[in-house]
C-alpha cells in the first residue's frame, strides 16, 4: 500500500510540475519566436548574393537539454508495451528543437541569415540510474551571415 | 527568391491530446489485457489441478520444502501433533498424501497447507487449543484443502499473476514488488466456498474420529474478539466471517445428525 502511494506522488508530482514547465516553457518559445522571425534561419548551402557583399559568414550554434518528468516516462513505458507513437514524449522533442534553435538565432546576434541549419537530437543521463530517467539534448547549427 | 517571414499557424509535431486521458487510455488497457490472461490463466489452473498426481506434487514440493523445514521448532507439540494427524490420515481420510506437520514459530492463529502434504501449524494457534477435537478439526480442514486441492489452487494462480507483472515490469520494479507482497496474501488465502467445503469435510472425520463433533466451533467461537477478518486490517481475508462459519458448521451438524457432546482433552505433555 505505501509503495502504491508513493508510486502515485510520484506520477502527479511529475504530471503537475511536468505540465507547469512545459507550459511556461512553450510560452517563452512563442514570445521569442516572433522576436526572430525576421532573421531567416535555412538549410540552403548557398546564397544568391555576390561574394563581396558578405561581410562575414560564422559558425552559430545553440543547444538545449530537456529533461524527461516522471508521468511523462511513465506514460511512454505503457506505450512501449501497445506500440504506438509516443506522444508523451513529442513535445520534449519539439521544445528542446525550438529552444536550440531560438538559442542559435540568439547567438548570431545582428547577422543578416542563418544558411546550411542542421539539428542534431542525442539522449544524455540515459543510463544514469536504473530507472532510466534520462535527459534529451538538441544541438542547432549553421553559418550566420552579415551582409555589407 | 524573396523571404516571407510568418510563424506556422500549428504545431505539427506535437499530438494535440491530453496526455492524462493517454495515461489512463494506456493505464486501464493494460489493466483489462492482465486481468483478461488472469483469468484464462484461472481456467488453466482448474484444468490442470486435477490433473496433477500427487507424486508430481510431492516432487515439486521438494523444490522449496527445505527453506520450510528450517523453520521448524522444537517443541513437545511436533511429536503429538504428526501422530494426530497420522492417525485421523489413517483411520479416517485416506488421502493418498503422506502427511507432515511442521510446528512453527508465530503469533499468527493459523495453518496452512503446503503442496505435497506439508502442513504448517503455527504456535499462536496450538496455544488456544483447549481439547484434541478442536485441533483435530483444525487439521481435519486443511487436510479438507488437501482433499479438494485448493492448496494447488492457491499456489497456481499466484505464480501466474507475478510472473506476468515481472514480465511486464520487471523485477526490480515497485509496481511488481507490490503486486507480489498484495497476491502472497489474497492468492494464498482460500474462496469463502473453499473454506465453507474444507469445513464439510472436517466435520466427517471428525465424526468419524472421535464418534461425535465436539469441539468443532470451540475455537471459532473464541476468535471473534481477536481476529475477526470483517475489519480493515483483514481486509485481505477470505475466511468467511466466523460467526457465518460458525452457524454453517451447525447447520451441517444438525442436518447429519452428528453427536455435538465427548470432549477428550490434551494430553499431559503439551498442556503448560
Amino acid at each position: 500500500m505505501y509503495n502504491l502511494l508513493f508510486f502515485i506522488t510520484l506520477i502527479a508530482v511529475g504530471y503537475l510540475a511536468g505540465t507547469f514547465a512545459e507550459r511556461y516553457h512553450y510560452r517563452s518559445i512563442h514570445l521569442r519566436e516572433k522576436m526572430f522571425i525576421n532573421l531567416p534561419a535555412v538549410t540552403m548551402k548557398t546564397v544568391d548574393y555576390p561574394d563581396d557583399k558578405i561581410k562575414s559568414a560564422e559558425l552559430v550554434y545553440g543547444s538545449a537539454v530537456i529533461s524527461i518528468d516522471y508521468f511523462k516516462r511513465f506514460t511512454a513505458s505503457l506505450r512501449n508495451i501497445f506500440g504506438g507513437t509516443v506522444k508523451s514524449y513529442e513535445s520534449l522533442i519539439d521544445r528542446a528543437r525550438r529552444e536550440a534553435l531560438l538559442r542559435m538565432k540568439e547567438m548570431a546576434g545582428d547577422s543578416r541569415m542563418i544558411v546550411n541549419v542542421r539539428i542534431e537530437t542525442s539522449t544524455i543521463g540515459r543510463n544514469a540510474n536504473k530507472k532510466g530517467v534520462g535527459c534529451l539534448e538538441a544541438i542547432a547549427y549553421g553559418t550566420a551571415l552579415t551582409l555589407a | 527568391m524573396k523571404y516571407t517571414p510568418r510563424l506556422p499557424k500549428s504545431n505539427v509535431n506535437v499530438t494535440p491530446t491530453s496526455m492524462l486521458r493517454e495515461f489512463f487510455v494506456l493505464t486501464l488497457s493494460l489493466l483489462a489485457i492482465v486481468i483478461v490472461i488472469y483469468i484464462l490463466l484461472g481456467f488453466a489452473v482448474d484444468l490442470i489441478v486435477p490433473r496433477i498426481s500427487t507424486d508430481l506434487e510431492t516432487k515439486m514440493s521438494e523444490l522449496f520444502i527445505r527453506s520450510v523445514d528450517a523453520e521448524d521448532i522444537d517443541s513437545e507439540w511436533r511429536g503429538y501433533v504428526q501422530s494426530l494427524v497420522e492417525d485421523l490420515q489413517k483411520r479416517c481420510t485416506k488421502l493418498p498424501y503422506p502427511f507432515k506437520v511442521h510446528v512453527r514459530e508465530a503469533s499468527s492463529v493459523n495453518a496452512l497447507a503446503f503442496p505435497g502434504g506439508h502442513i504448517i501449524v503455527f504456535t499462536g494457534l496450538l496455544g488456544k487449543i483447549t481439547s484434541e477435537n478442536e485441533l483435530a478439526f483444525a487439521f481435519a480442514h486443511e487436510m479438507g484443502h488437501y482433499a479438494n486441492r485448493d492448496h494447488l489452487r492457491g499456489v497456481g494462480r499466484a505464480f501466474v499473476f507475478i510472473t506476468i507483472s515481472t514480465f511486464l515490469f520487471g523485477t526490480d520494479s515497485n509496481i511488481s514488488q507490490m503486486l507480489a507482497h498484495a497476491l502472497n496474501i489474497t492468492e494464498l488465502s482460500f474462496s469463502r466456498k473453499q473454506e465453507t467445503r474444507a469445513d464439510a469435510f472436517a466435520l466427517d472425520i471428525l465424526n468419524c474420529a472421535y464418534g461425535n463433533v465436539a469441539g468443532a466451533t470451540d475455537f471459532l467461537k473464541r476468535l471473534p474478539k481477536e481476529q475477526d477478518p470483517g475489519t480493515i486490517g483483514h481486509y485481505f481475508a477470505s475466511h468467511p466471517e466466523n460467526l457465518k462459519r460458525i452457524s454453517d458448521l451447525n447447520k451441517i451438524i444438525r442436518d447429519k445428525g452428528f453427536k455435538p457432546a465427548g470432549k477428550k482433552p490434551l494430553p499431559k505433555i503439551v498442556q503448560q
